[in-house]
């Protein structure tokens, strides 16, 4: 089975049982691997009753079949399960060596089962599976976590996916850290690895991902190591991380501010990415086989922080401008505070902001939050929720629940800044209306990695070849939707092959190297095909846990024009947009259930 | 009447119309950096040309049509064929959609673009609001 290992390694926590099982070469044929995948397997092992939470959640941790291979950004992978945070399908993916090297230990995937009755770690070498006893690593942050693990196992290249302090309290915006900070931050994924006392899982190996034709597939990614030498996207995520688009996205009203309610703010700019660097970056980080080493290792000295990862683009707008908080070293430290607790930036910053927000109007006071007072701008303030969020201590313990918690709990859904309960990440679809339908159809909730139209009509995408040319952020309009349809199946495939989406050789190269991994022998159109399968696969599991098409929108937040700044005045054509994404997606107009021949895939 | 588009004319026009500009003025407060667009040949215009002009913290200086990029070096250079730049000029590309899609090449300092896209942004609505003669 070229491409693949051809391994799952099943673990039933509950039982202490770990084994081998054959991977279903059908399910990888038809929906990949990555998200893709897992949706197809969980597709039949969830239904309405599975508890977030509960034993008979199955936690997938699974690769893709280009990942440790010399494919340039294939260095991806995914967890995916039952979301705690939003109750339906939830799925995160990280960049950094774990992926490949769960691959090189000889298995595509993990799928756990149960809970072990006592914290355990699980261990993956070289084929050899093994659970272990956990509890002196419980209660350490995530790199402590890692440090202890390595050390224990003699080996410092081990690499290694852990939870910290808010996925062992189950907080419901806790992420799963691998290769120090990198994270599968979304969805609350930490908490169901907490939930089955999962503190940690350790792979190495020195296998090999056998390829259908070796010598094709080196020469495709030989190309593509030359193309992004000088690719102006590439040059500049080099440069500045993805912070770089931070003075960008002001100007076009993409950064939200001040919880999503102000276009335009002067200081704003002082999060630059470019400061960022010239300022506070000690080095660039890259992951797996990546020649464009976009991640950022920093520092603080105002805070003594020495070595911080980050921060990102999503960083420096979820704890910054989102907050009102334009200090870089204060964004560092924040950053630094969740990656420590294993903290998913973006939901724990939308949270915070609306904190801020209802304490503004009045509708949190200290009565509420045990006498603390909630500003905007205030960092100090930040740092401490941060910090008893993730110990589930006084107030934190209320926003442990997330964002659409928080604003029930006030008694104004409608201040949610959040998509099927999934905080909104800091692109605004004010900005791009195509974001819009991402945002709405996007099958884990708000999400920007469902489908980049930033991206595409900035031109920084390459994809001319399957339909998805660069256009007017503001367009309006069914064809809009279409297109964002379309670049959610691109990226749902994306997503499934656990490429990272910064890296964009276009169409050619990418089918050339899928099909010389695998031998499939695919065309430009099966790739958005594929993709489409993949979005349907997870929509139909969304419905099967309760999901309808009332639940395609948007909070009545981002409906509001602004007044001011690069959106000033555009809101989202929903309907129009939607009726383009159902027509493309080619599902009932009514239902919003998908039509088609779906049914014969599962 | 229309000005004929690349000629020692147009920029120089284009350098009036920066310096009148108070949008421009305050987008590129920060900007330091002289700049040479260099439009190239295609179906609709039939050689290379280079237009120079000087920009710093908001004002326009010394534009002038080179003969090469021998006789002036610049921090900034920018490239495209001719209807390229026509597609910009009129509207029809958003000059950072041009960047990053590499329709339009850019060398120079990442640093200045990318911490004031706002100054190229106000440049390009100064120069499209130029009355502009393409030749057809």
């Amino acid at each position: 089975m070229n491409g693949y290992l051809g391994r799952i390694l099943r673990v039933d926590l509950s039982r202490d049982r770990l084994w081998d099982e054959t991977l279903n070469e059908d399910y990888a044929r038809n929906f990949v691997g990555g998200s893709g995948l897992a949706a197809r397997y969980l597709y039949d092992l969830l239904d309405r009753n599975t508890d977030p939470l509960g034993a008979d959640n199955p936690l997938f941790f699974l690769t893709g079949p280009l990942v440790g291979t010399s494919m340039t950004s294939a260095g991806r992978y995914s967890v995916c399960a039952r979301s705690p945070l939003t109750g339906i399908w939830g799925e995160a993916n990280s960049g950094g060596f774990f992926g490949p090297e769960l691959r090189y230990a000889g298995y595509d995937g993990v799928l756990i089962t149960g809970r072990a009755e006592q914290p355990v770690w699980l261990s993956i070498i070289e084929g050899q599976a093994a659970l272990h006893k956990a509890g002196d690593l419980w209660g350490c942050d995530i790199y402590a976590t890692q440090a202890r693990l390595r050390e224990t196992l003699g080996d410092p290249k081990t690499r290694i996916a852990c939870i910290g302090l808010a996925g062992e309290n189950l907080v419901k915006l806790a992420g799963i850290a691998n290769d120090h900070g990198r994270f599968a931050a979304r969805t609350g994924l930490g908490a169901v690895m907490g939930s089955k006392n999962l503190k940690a899982i350790a792979v190495r190996g020195s296998g090999k991902v056998p390829l259908y034709a070796p010598r094709e597939f080196k020469a495709v990614t030989d190309q593509l190591l030359v193309l992004y030498k000088d690719d102006f996207p590439a040059k500049s995520l080099r440069a500045y991380g993805t912070a770089g688009y931070l003075n960008l996205s002001h100007l076009l009203g993409d950064l939200p501010i001040r919880y999503f309610q102000v276009g335009e703010h002067a200081p704003a700019d002082d999060l630059s990415g470019v400061d960022l660097a010239e300022k506070f970056l000690t080095r660039n980080t890259a992951c797996h086989k990546c020649v464009i080493a976009c991640g950022r290792e920093t520092h603080s000295p105002t805070h003594q922080d020495s070595k911080v990862d980050g921060p990102e683009y999503e960083t420096l707008g979820a704890l910054g401008s989102l907050l009102m908080i334009f200090d870089l070293q204060a964004v560092i430290h924040a950053g630094r505070l969740c990656n420590l607790y294993g903290l998913d930036v973006i939901s724990m910053g939308v949270t915070l902001g609306l904190a801020c927000e209802l304490f503004e109007r009045g509708l949190l006071t200290p009565a509420d939050t045990g006498g603390l007072e909630i500003h905007y701008g205030d960092a100090a303030m930040v740092f401490r929720l941060i910090e008893l969020t993730a110990r589930r201590e006084g107030f934190g313990a209320v926003l442990a629940g997330g964002n659409a918690a928080l604003a029930e709990r006030a008694g104004v859904p409608e201040l949610s800044a959040t998509v099927n309960r999934l905080e909104v990440p800091m692109h605004d679809p004010r900005a791009y209306l195509g974001m819009a339908v991402i945002y709405a159809l996007s099958p884990r909730g708000a999400c920007h990695m469902q489908g980049d139209m930033f991206d595409l009509d900035l031109g920084r995408s390459n994809l001319v070849e399957v339909g998805l040319d660069p256009g007017d952020r503001h367009e309006n309009s069914f064809e809009k939707g279409r297109i964002a349809a379309r670049l959610q199946a691109w990226r749902n495939l994306y997503n499934s092959l656990t490429l990272c989406q910064f890296e964009n050789p276009g169409v050619g190269p990418l089918l050339a190297a899928i099909n010389a991994a695998t031998g499939w022998g695919l065309e430009a159109e099966d790739l958005i095909s594929l993709g489409k399968r993949i979005v349907n696969i997870k929509r139909l599991l969304n419905f099967k846990l309760g999901m309808t098409r009332a639940n395609d929108r948007l909070p009545d937040l981002l409906l509001k024009p602004l007044k001011e700044g690069g959106t000033a005045g555009h809101v989202p054509d929903m309907p129009a947009l939607l009726a383009g994404a159902y027509a493309e997606f080619g599902w009932d107009a009514e239902s919003g259930y998908p039509l088609g021949d779906l049914h014969q895939w599962l | 009447m229309a000005i004929k588009f690349p000629s020692a004319e147009w920029i120089q026009e284009l350098s009036a119309q920066l310096n009148a500009s108070e949008a421009y003025a305050q987008a590129a407060a920060t900007w330091e950096g002289d700049n040479i667009f260099i439009i190239l040949p295609d179906d609709d215009y039939p050689a290379t040309t280079y237009l120079y002009i000087n920009l710093q913290r908001g004002k326009a200086s010394d534009a002038r049509l080179l003969r090469s990029l021998d006789e002036q070096k610049a921090l900034f250079t920018t490239s495209a064929p001719f209807n390229t730049w026509r597609r910009v000029l009129e509207g029809r590309l958003d000059p950072i959609q041009g960047i990053f899609s590499g329709k339009l090449k850019l060398v120079g300092s990442m640093a200045q673009i990318q911490r004031t896209p706002k100054a190229t942004y106000e440049m390009v609505k100064v120069a499209s609001r130029i009355d502009t003669d393409f030749g057809s």
